[in-house]
């Protein structure tokens, strides 16, 4: 049981945690990000796209498929993202609002492309793509450790590209030129127009990132929740992962706890159920345990948050 | 101005194109020229959305028109006629546009209110469970239908602004988790308690709770009016009298534009956080039960109603106005009820209408933008009046 | 004879520039030339142009006419990068630092030294950036801790940081902007100092300012903006103070008469032991006690960020005291809210006035009802009153003198700073309070502007109000001040009446040198 709740906890903090990675480039940056749930579902809608289209030339069985539908989930979400971007940088909206916009449209783009394909491949409009089963791994060794072996049996390969991301983003955002501009953008993004840095430039490419992370954690979720790409991508997960980066504080490490928190609360919730023989319905009221623990845990934390001082400014040089 | 018009190359153009761009950004006028502009741009990338997949323009607009009972179809199934296609657009219009008003309530004072799925489906349950269950009189379910689903959604709806003044837990963060966990408990209980062994939803309310008149009967046809559409406008008409005429719509929207001016004025922040999201919620609440006891009269478990998402939309391209968002939310609800109607007779995707929403709202998203250049063109061609005028003196 | 040679020996020439904003000329056709290795001023009151033009210079506008030469050869400034690029760089009057990085790390901002960990990935060199800082720190005496985090740093030091930024972009024509404006007396000696230090080292100064006695003090020569125009450029040692103001002003300036409180009333604020913490918990304000009497302005001085403008803030309410009493005309207040303050008779012109003093999305009419808007007779019964609030409001416009296009309906966002400052002294002043608390109610305005708010502030006193004015600038203050209350961080070191000190007293008790 306690391998099953590691396993499947894994499985649901990894994508939270990329999409709150996102999160954090954005709003690090000082562009306040409520896009990541339509990015991430446009990012999977892509993804699964072409999965679907390149496995009527490689064979459904393809292994190549899961990391074809990677890349094109980042492409994706960061081409999706960049109307964001050029919402909150150029056109000056409101950052609040052009997020749900960029929800919105995916929410209606995706499905309304879904069925499109569909038609020109298979001639019927479902708005479901198959995308079969990844292929998962065990990690020899680190998987008999007792307790927290779970944590690397099945694995699937999305996970050690998104920690492998993690890790990168730690690098970027701290040590890199590129993280010590883009933080200077969110808390006072004159600061770099004096010395010579495109504040407009940095926030894009940012939000850029946060659109490619944020399709990547679609993919995966489309993967691992049903092994199918369905309008049902949108359930929400985005927001849970933004409601980690702001508990974990805009920062890296307590956001990937949060995640964890998160995802072994989830199933360990079901795990529970079935241990204890309850019927199925009885689990959807141990599933709201993650959240309802978020809102319990916010009321004793939430005072200490400092958010990026400049997000959800728009950057005017000529306002000082 | 007028010199510059003058002496460009087209005075008559010239004027044309400096008159638009006044009432694109004039303080007076820009709130309406704006999203009536947004509206006109996404009527053409419609019109060239539904070029691209082969169909007729006009005669796709003609279908969403029909759908939503607005233009008779050419056939209609026994006791069916436009009068009740458009009833039946109005049982869904009274949701979405208290819904709207939800939304642009707690926008209005500064707060994203991402929870209305949430409150409309808490409002719908409670209200379904005490009264739609009940062996009531009509004169009695009704307003204790309406009572409930005020009082569920004010209630949630303070909540969300206790937890953000109180404990400084972001409006949009608590209004997620609550969303969930109203999806989650409500479908435990209904599984566990209400489920209909057929529909997999809840069971069908009582016709005494429902928020409708049934059997009207005009010309033969027997019709079903949804009483939620008199509340919603009901409810559109007092919000735009508080907004405009009261202290406490002052104070909401002093809130809403400058926390920190309003404070020093000795405005109460905390208190006007929690009554702005009480009557979001409450909003909320009243679209939650006439959409779960009027339009669909059964819930369906662990499914937030995206017509709750929808609103933000809709709110937003009525520019957080009362009266704004009745025609946002008749433009938006033509789309979304014809969708059927449309798919079914031309064969396009009904996914067309949502994209169209979509597009709408992109395009006022725009609108701070187009105003603000707008008034920057204006501003070079009065500069270039100006210069002028002291290059002759 | 030196001159003579010299003259052609211009680092930067600006020919003609003429710069519009919206039909108004902030710069008209205006030629000047700065020679290298001198401290060359520009001199003009607020809204003269003075900080358009070195802007211009700067990248951050570009003119609509006229060319810009530097070092003999015609340059493009599109951005601050080619300024930076052409060595030039500027001190700005408000500091662009990020609060939470170190001060070698906002200085190396923008040109990041790079190493490669392992020899592949690039990773900010903040090592050999903290030596180099610390070594140029030395050379030119600009003492700062390389590791120390900006939150945590002084106004002057922030400065210090502001001009290490330009040295180590190697820029040899530095502009500095109003740069003594936040400055204590003494902290202004040390700047004056290190600017005569860069000359030395052979950098070329323009010292943008609207205080004469700087000019005086360190500069070689002086150009006189006015009105977006150029009226002259003058040889410092060949001119008078006197000669300067006149130009500056373009009429001779009256004496500036100090008329002194006709007597004291009875005590109507009371401050005893006040303590305040700001967001991180650190004691801003130590145990403050002072009283404000009718008829009596009372200054509260000291170097920016002292706690000054907390005291202000805990007195209106904005700020909650950790310990402590407030006492309005014998009522207990500490524990009142922001309203009750109000309608007690506290009125407060706020520091930031378009973050506090007015919503620039409200009308006018609505700006100046903000305080009142829920009483009779602007609304009855919670219902609002739209003819009264407009009758209010035409009121206070004609009253107070209020500019705008469209009267009482504009959009306050609209308005000019100077006029949204006199909606904000108007609705203030009207409510006829006891005390009325300004804080810098001058900051960023002309002088016709300051001179009549500093005859409303005597004006209110005589007529009987107690007057706390919270003022970084110290002439203001001894101008007006009955009574000075000097703090130094977080403390009230001293209180006397401000015929028993002389300014430069006044500036050693600001810098903690007295006590």
């Amino acid at each position: 049981m306690m391998d099953a709740i590691m396993t499947d906890g894994l499985s649901f903090a990894m994508p939270l945690l990329i999409m709150a990675i996102g999160g954090i480039y954005s709003e690090r940056a000082g562009v306040v990000m409520l896009a990541i749930e339509g990015l991430q579902g446009f990012g999977a809608f892509v993804g699964a796209a072409a999965a679907v289209i390149s496995g009527i030339y490689l064979g459904t069985e393809s292994p190549l498929l899961i990391f074809i539908a990677m890349a094109a989930a980042m492409a994706g979400g960061a081409a999706f993202s960049s109307i964001h971007a050029l919402l909150c940088v150029k056109f000056r909206a409101q950052q609040v609002i052009s997020g749900m916009v960029v929800n919105t449209l995916a929410m209606a783009l995706s499905p309304f492309l879904t069925s499109v394909i569909n038609r020109a491949i298979t001639g019927n409009e479902s708005n479901k793509f198959q995308i079969g089963p990844s292929v998962r791994f065990t990690v020899p060794g680190l998987s008999e450790i007792p307790l927290v072996g779970g944590l690397f049996k099945s694995m699937y390969p999305f996970e050690i590209v998104i920690i492998a991301a993690a890790l990168i983003s730690c690098y970027v955002l701290y040590k890199t030129r590129y993280g010590l501009r883009l933080r200077a953008c969110g808390e006072n993004p004159h600061s770099l127009d004096a010395a010579g840095g495109d504040v407009n430039r940095t926030r894009t490419i940012a939000v850029l990132i946060c659109g490619a992370l944020s399709g990547l954690g679609g993919v995966f979720l489309a993967y691992s929740i049903s092994a199918t790409y369905s309008p049902n991508i949108y359930v929400g997960y985005g927001y849970l992962s933004i409601a980690a980066m702001i508990f974990g504080n805009w920062k890296i490490p307590p956001t990937a706890c949060v995640c964890m928190f998160f995802g072994l609360a989830r199933s360990a919730g079901y795990q529970l159920c079935l241990y204890l023989g309850m019927p199925g319905s009885y689990s959807d009221l141990l599933l709201t345990l993650p959240y309802a623990l978020t809102l319990l845990l916010l009321v004793f934390f939430s005072k200490r948050n400092n958010p990026p001082r400049a997000m959800g400014e728009t950057f005017d040089r000529s306002r000082r | 101005m007028s010199g510059s018009a003058r002496r460009g190359g087209l005075p008559g153009a010239s004027t044309a194109w400096t008159r638009f761009l006044e009432v694109m950004s004039g303080d007076k006028t820009s709130h309406i020229a704006i999203p009536l502009f947004s509206v006109a741009l996404s009527m053409v990338a419609a019109s060239l959305l539904l070029l691209a997949l082969g169909e007729n323009p006009l005669v796709a607009m003609a279908a969403f028109l029909r759908g939503s009972g607005f233009m008779v179809k050419p056939s209609y199934a026994g006791g069916q006629s436009a009068l009740t296609d458009f009833l039946s657009f109005l049982g869904i219009l009274a949701p979405m546009l208290l819904a709207a008003l939800s939304v642009a309530a707690a926008l209005r004072a500064g707060m994203f209110n991402i929870g209305v799925a949430g409150q409309m489906l808490a409002a719908g349950y409670v209200a379904t469970i005490l009264a739609g269950y009940a062996d009531m009189a009509p004169a009695l379910a009704r307003p204790l239908v309406v009572l409930l689903g005020l009082s569920v959604g004010a209630t949630m709806g303070a909540a969300v602004g206790f937890l953000k003044y109180r404990f400084n837990i972001h409006e949009v963060v608590s209004t997620i988790m609550f969303n969930y966990i109203t999806s989650y408990v409500t479908g435990f209980l209904i599984n566990t308690h209400y489920s209909d062994a057929i529909t997999r939803s809840s069971r069908v309310c009582s016709r005494a709770a429902r928020l409708t008149v049934t059997g009207i009967d005009v010309g033969g046809l027997r019709l079903t009016f949804p009483i939620g559409i008199l509340i919603a406008l009901a409810a559109a008409a007092i919000m735009k009298f508080v907004l405009d005429r009261t202290t406490v719509g002052f104070e909401l929207k002093a809130v809403g534009l400058n926390r920190d001016a309003a404070r020093y004025a000795g405005i109460s922040v905390g208190r006007v956080t929690v009554f702005a999201m009480s009557v979001s919620g409450a909003l909320a609440g009243l679209a939650g039960v006439t959409y779960y006891l009027g339009y669909y009269n059964n819930i369906m478990p662990k499914t937030l109603a995206s017509l709750g998402f929808d609103a933000i939309a809709v709110a937003l391209l009525g520019n957080l106005n009362p009266v704004g968002s009745i025609f946002s939310s008749i433009l938006v609800t033509i789309f979304q009820k014809g969708s059927v109607y449309m798919s079914s007779t031309l064969g396009a995707p009904q996914e067309v209408a949502s994209v169209i929403t979509s597009v709408m709202l992109l395009f006022s998203a725009c609108g701070a933008c187009v105003r603000f250049h707008a008034a920057r063109m204006l501003e070079k061609l009065a500069g270039r009046g100006g210069s002028d005028e002291g290059g002759g003196g | 004879m030196r001159q003579e040679r010299v003259e052609n020996d211009y680092i930067v020439e600006m020919r003609h520039i003429t710069k519009r904003f919206g039909g108004v000329a902030a710069n008209d056709d205006i030629s000047i030339g700065i020679r290298r290795g001198e401290i060359f001023a520009v001199l003009g009151e607020n809204g003269a142009g003075k900080s358009t033009l070195m802007s211009i210079l700067f990248g951050k506008y570009e003119p609509d006419s006229g060319d810009i030469l530097v070092r003999g050869r015609p340059a493009v400034l599109s951005s601050s990068n080619d300024a930076v690029s052409l060595n030039i760089g500027m001190v700005h009057q408000h500091f662009n630092l990020v609060p939470n990085y170190t001060v070698a790390e906002n200085i190396i901002l923008g040109s990041e030294p790079i190493k490669r960990v392992f020899g592949i990935f690039p990773c900010v060199d903040i090592k050999t950036a903290e030596a180099r800082i610390a070594e140029l720190s030395r050379a030119y005496g600009l003492e700062v801790d390389p590791s120390l985090p900006i939150a945590q740093a002084g106004v002057s030091v922030q400065q210090r940081v502001e001009i290490l930024k330009m040295l180590c972009r190697n820029a040899e024509i530095l502009i500095f902007d109003e740069p003594t404006a936040v400055l204590a007396p003494r902290e202004i000696e040390f700047l004056l100092d290190i600017i005569r230090g860069l000359r030395e080292k052979g950098h070329t100064i323009i010292l943008i300012t609207h205080k004469l006695e700087e000019i005086m003090r360190v500069a070689d020569r002086c150009a006189v903006l006015r009105r977006g125009r150029l009226v002259g450029t003058l040889a410092v040692a060949d001119t008078s103070p006197q000669e300067l103001a006149e130009l500056m002003v373009g009429r001779e300036l009256p004496p500036a008469g100090k008329r002194p409180s006709a007597g004291f009333g009875d005590t109507v604020l009371e401050v005893q032991d006040l303590t305040v913490r700001d967001q991180d918990g650190l004691e801003v304000v130590k145990g403050v006690s002072f009283s404000v009497r009718r008829g009596e302005i009372f200054a509260i001085v000291g170097v920016s960020g002292s706690g000054q403008v907390e005291i202000a803030d805990a007195i209106a309410g904005l700020a909650r005291p950790q310990a402590g009493r407030i006492r309005l005309m014998g009522l207990d207040i500490t524990d009142c809210g922001i309203r009750r303050r109000i309608e007690a008779g506290i009125s407060y012109i706020p520091e930031d006035r378009q973050r506090y003093g007015v919503i620039l999305d409200f009308t006018l009419a609505e700006n100046l009802a903000i305080k009142s808007y829920y009483r009779p007779p602007l609304s009855k019964s919670g219902v609002l009153r739209p003819g009264r609030i407009r009758e209010f409001a035409d009121d206070l416009i004609e009253r107070y003198d209020i500019r705008g296009a469209d009267g009482a309906g504009m959009i306050t966002r609209s308005m000019s700073g100077g006029n949204q400052q006199k909606a904000i002294i108007a609705r203030e002043l009207s409510r006829d309070s006891a005390l009325i608390i300004f804080v810098q109610p001058t900051r960023g305005l002309d002088i016709g502007a300051i001179r009549s708010i500093h005859a409303r502030i005597i004006e209110e006193r005589d007529r009987g109000r107690a007057v706390l004015l919270v003022s970084l600038d110290l002439d203001e203050v001894m101008n007006l001040a009955d009574t000075v209350g000097i703090v130094f961080s977080g403390r009230m070191v001293k209180i006397s009446p401000a015929n028993r000190l002389t300014a430069d007293e006044v500036g050693e008790y600001m810098m903690g040198v007295r006590v």
